[in-house]
């Protein structure tokens, strides 16, 4: 898999993100996706303790909850990188959210999004170079630590 | 339990512990981040001796963890950034010998008659 890492911080070329919002989206078909958090995200958030997602069925505007997360130092949103229907949610977080942070592209994605229109969403978003240069600027301009290893992060070197 | 959506919810949080005792401070701040992130609307009202914390120079000093690069005033200030709005009773900047141009920024002065047209006015408060 594409992948370039940047400051640690692992970045899948093949996945669309939010870099405002630290989200990321894959595509499953016409318009359905898996959203998670990045792997800079889940890094500035810590070891997370508890993943409260919205239930299957709620609607969100792009910018509007998925989800709380929580470690010891931090809590907040996970923000919806498109508009849409939640169709189906992570269970596992419940019982782990710590997954998030070992595995933030793979088992800790977080919701799965029935999209009002993707390629409206996806023109909000970047990939591919675009996403490694954005999170370049990104991480240099909030003087982001450096992202510590993920699960299968050999995988990535 | 059941797992009732609050989505737009008011929360009212009353801090009134402030920099004398340390463990007290976090806590309310991060109810509050948490109810904000629940996508609730969230004030802060800072009161008798929580208004010490918000004189510029002061929460800095506040630090629960050692070497964390967390201490009492980037708490406040996540707070703001998650859109936690932060009162101070205007009676409690006496009390303190504070002016208003002593508040850190970020913070507006609301009069006694406020906190209870708020109290009654949101829809839960959370007192500590």
């Amino acid at each position: 898999m594409a992948h370039e890492k940047v400051n640690g911080c692992v970045i899948l070329k093949d996945l669309y993100y939010n870099v405002d919002n630290n989200t990321w989206v894959r595509i499953i078909d016409d318009s359905t996706v898996a959203v998670g958090m990045t792997d800079v995200a889940q890094n500035l958030a810590g070891p997370l303790l508890h993943a409260k997602t919205k239930k299957v069925g709620t609607g969100r505007k792009l910018g509007k909850p998925i989800a709380t997360v929580e470690s010891g130092k931090y809590v907040g949103p996970v923000k919806s990188p498109v508009t849409g229907e939640i169709t189906k949610i992570n269970d596992a977080l419940s019982s782990d959210a710590g997954l998030i942070n070992k595995s933030p592209y793979n088992n800790g994605w977080i919701v799965e999004m029935k999209t009002d229109d993707l390629s409206a969403d996806l023109a909000t978003m970047v990939s591919g170079d675009d996403a490694v240069a954005a999170y370049k600027e990104k991480i240099e301009r909030d003087n982001i630590q450096a992202c510590e290893q993920i699960e299968g992060a050999d995988t990535y070197d | 339990m059941e797992d009732q959506d609050h989505e737009g919810k008011k929360i009212l949080v009353i801090q009134t512990h402030g920099v004398a005792t340390p463990t007290r401070t976090y806590s309310p701040l991060f109810y509050a981040m948490a109810a904000a992130a629940m996508e609730m609307e969230v004030m802060v009202w800072f009161t008798m001796d929580g208004t010490n914390q918000l004189k510029k120079g002061e929460a800095e000093k506040v630090q629960l963890v050692k070497d964390s690069n967390v201490n009492l005033k980037t708490m406040l200030e996540m707070a703001m950034d998650s859109e936690v709005e932060l009162r101070v009773c205007q009676q409690s900047l006496e009390l303190w010998d504070m002016q208003p141009e002593d508040l850190i920024d970020g913070v507006d002065i609301l009069g006694a008659t406020s906190i209870i047209d708020l109290s009654l006015s949101y829809d839960h408060v959370m007192y500590f």
